[in-house]
């Protein structure tokens, strides 16, 4: 079976002041119908261009994507032109979000916003899009959906915002729905109804969802199968429950000790020292290896390459040489 | 154990605006008569959505936003009718780390003056030893003494999150307000802050008031626990009490929506308990338990009358039905 959406090789280049600068380089990911693949890392690891990238919203100039492919169902989507873009954008493939309030219009109603939506894809009359729009208000559990479709973004609260970009993402039934952060803005009893709404309509609608976010425990709730991303790379992939329980490279099971658990708290958390590094300063070796309490000369030299050494695929040549 | 700080029935009111020209003002009870105890050398964090008042508890415990009743007895001594220059002086006493790491340092300061103010306006020790204080300060919270002279833009959050924790121990403080401090950071970066917070309370026996949305690391921090709902105190009790047998089907909900690792999509997790809805509005809250229509074991009386705290399995909760 071949992927629904299938990123090949992608490199995105953005042109700085320090020069040309690699945002990504050689990502490939795939995602099949009606699963998770959850993409995690730190700021500026790449997670939200690699979203840009397969929704053709890279802002260019400054940024291009300089090589490979992304595939839509077979279709290729980087030499796609802006019409057929715009076509696929919200009727194939849609996004949402992480901040609900600055992508909302806030000069028009939620209910004409989702209905627009709608209008853009399908051949119907405002006002059975405007039905259509209260329908799906209902479906992603909004009170009185009929008023609240009436009501100014600003009315409404982060949680309520957010289920609203939902039912606009999938108002048209999207194969795949990139959820860049959904829930970052939001209170944890709001990002536990979020992520339950987001379940919900994969077993409903059967949607491919790609889940961006920086914590394993969303990871852990929502993932079939993760991505960890450091530095506009691909460091290491698997099944979710490969990756949480069994991590490979040292700064998937770095994100992992660091997040601060329910169960227990007298340990001291398991840090990873310093920050990842500004993309201009990156040298020829890995990436991760001034963090890194595993270094060694050749990390420093040679950039590793995602490969399986053993478990499931990683890049890190301590794994390689079972150093850890 | 030593009571450090204590607040007693503490009140916050906001004044909203007039319903017409002749009309009363209404107000709203962002914190509705709330006590706690703060033991020296302890944290006590406080736990909430947004809105709950976790901040404003907070801030009117430490005299930065006026109180509309009680009381806070700081080591024995009430803040709250202190006259300015003896709060003033307290002020040494107690000190604050914000949320927001970049707009809580002046960005054309230069960091070791940015440490150092705290110490001038308080006139601490002689302008020399103010810098010998600095590089110690520093070298406390993982900063190299090369970066003194740099300016905020030149730190990563994490950095200057040490910045601001360095400058609130500037006065030697016995109680460090801890507004958020890591909720604007990444993961691998909390992890570094929080060791450090940690380690600073055991080295300078330093009391935390640790305001969190998150449980992870309110429990990796704190030693006892308040849940705030709506302006009230709903539970509190020792951290581990409150985290293996939380009584009040609240912090359950809280519980079970915080992410972790052991819940899992493959072991086909799903939430035991769900929160639908949002809190109600403070402005006219209801008569009951501010909880009852979001809680599933809402019965007739806990929408006639609030419920008192009481004890439950080492836990205080204000609930009828607990457990």
């Amino acid at each position: 079976m071949s992927a629904l959406l299938d990123i090949k090789d992608l490199r995105v280049t953005f042109n700085t002041r320090y020069g040309e600068v690699t945002a990504l380089d050689s990502v490939s990911l795939h995602v099949n119908e009606g699963e998770t693949l959850g993409v995690v890392g730190e700021s500026g690891c790449g997670k939200s261009i690699t979203a840009l990238a397969t929704m053709g919203l890279i802002p260019s100039p400054p940024g291009r994507i300089a090589g490979g492919s992304i595939a839509l169902n077979g279709e290729e989507l980087t030499s796609a032109s802006e019409a057929r873009l715009r076509a696929l954008r919200g009727a194939e493939i849609a996004m949402i979000f992480q901040e609900p309030m600055t992508s909302l219009n806030p000069v028009f109603t939620v209910g004409a916003q989702i209905a627009e939506a709608i209008m853009l894809h399908q051949k119907v009359s405002r006002d059975t899009a405007m039905k259509d729009a209260v329908a799906l208000l209902d479906r992603v559990g909004i009170p009185s959906p009929a008023e609240r479709a009436r009501d100014y973004p600003h009315q409404l609260s982060g949680g309520m915002r957010q289920r609203v970009m939902i039912a606009m993402a999938v108002s048209c039934r999207p194969k795949v729905l990139i959820a860049d952060e959904p829930t970052t803005a939001l209170d944890v009893t709001v990002q536990a109804q979020i992520f339950d709404l987001l379940n919900e309509i994969q077993r409903e609608f059967g949607a491919a969802i790609i889940l961006i976010t920086h914590d394993m425990g969303a990871i852990s709730e929502m993932a079939d199968r993760v991505a960890v991303m450091y530095a506009g790379r691909v460091i290491e992939e698997a099944s979710a429950d490969s990756v949480l329980d069994t991590p490979q490279h040292p700064y998937a099971r770095g994100l992992i000790d660091c997040i601060p658990a329910l169960g227990k708290g007298d340990t001291a958390l398991k840090e990873i020292p310093g920050v990842v590094p500004p993309l201009h300063l990156l040298g020829a070796g890995c990436a991760f290896a001034a963090r890194c309490a595993h270094a060694n000369a050749r990390c420093l030299s040679e950039k590793p390459l995602l490969a399986n050494h053993g478990h499931h695929p990683s890049a890190c040549h301590a794994v390689e040489e079972a150093r850890i | 154990m030593t009571v450090l700080l204590k607040a007693r029935d503490l009140t916050v009111r906001f004044a909203l605006g007039k319903k017409g020209l002749f009309g009363a003002r209404q107000h709203l009870e962002a914190v509705r008569s709330v006590s706690f105890t703060l033991a020296k050398g302890r944290a006590l964090g406080i736990v909430g959505e947004s809105g709950s008042g976790k901040t404003t508890t907070a801030m009117a415990a430490i005299r930065l936003t006026e109180a509309a009743g009680g009381q806070v007895l700081f080591e024995g001594e009430d803040l709250l009718t202190l006259s300015d220059e003896d709060m003033r002086q307290r002020r040494r006493d107690i000190q604050l780390i914000f949320q927001d790491p970049y707009s809580s340092l002046n960005p054309r300061a230069r960091v070791a003056d940015i440490v150092r103010e705290p110490m001038d306006l308080m006139e601490i020790g002689t302008p020399a030893e103010r810098d010998v204080r600095v590089r110690e300060l520093f070298q406390l919270v993982g900063l190299r003494p090369d970066q003194l002279n740099l300016f905020p833009h030149q730190f990563s959050g994490g950095q200057r999150q040490r910045i601001s924790i360095a400058r609130a121990l500037s006065t030697n403080p016995k109680l460090l307000v801890c507004d958020e401090p890591v909720s604007a950071l990444d993961v691998a970066i909390q992890a570094q802050i929080l060791n450090l917070l940690a380690r600073l309370k055991d080295e300078l026996g330093l009391s935390y008031l640790f305001i969190s949305h998150d449980l992870g690391v309110v429990r990796h921090v704190c030693d006892d626990v308040a849940v705030m709902y709506l302006g009230k105190i709903v539970e509190h009790g020792p951290v581990e009490a409150l985290f293996e047998a939380p009584q009040h089907p609240y912090t359950q909900a809280l519980l079970a929506a915080a992410p972790s690792l052991a819940r899992r999509k493959s072991k086909g997790y799903v939430r035991p308990m769900k929160l639908s809805g949002d809190p109600p509005s403070p402005i006219n809250p209801p008569k009951g338990c501010a909880f009852a229509e979001r809680c599933p074991k809402a019965q007739d009386i806990c929408r006639q009358s609030p419920p008192e705290a009481r004890e439950a399995q080492g836990l205080h909760v204000a609930c009828y039905f607990p457990g």
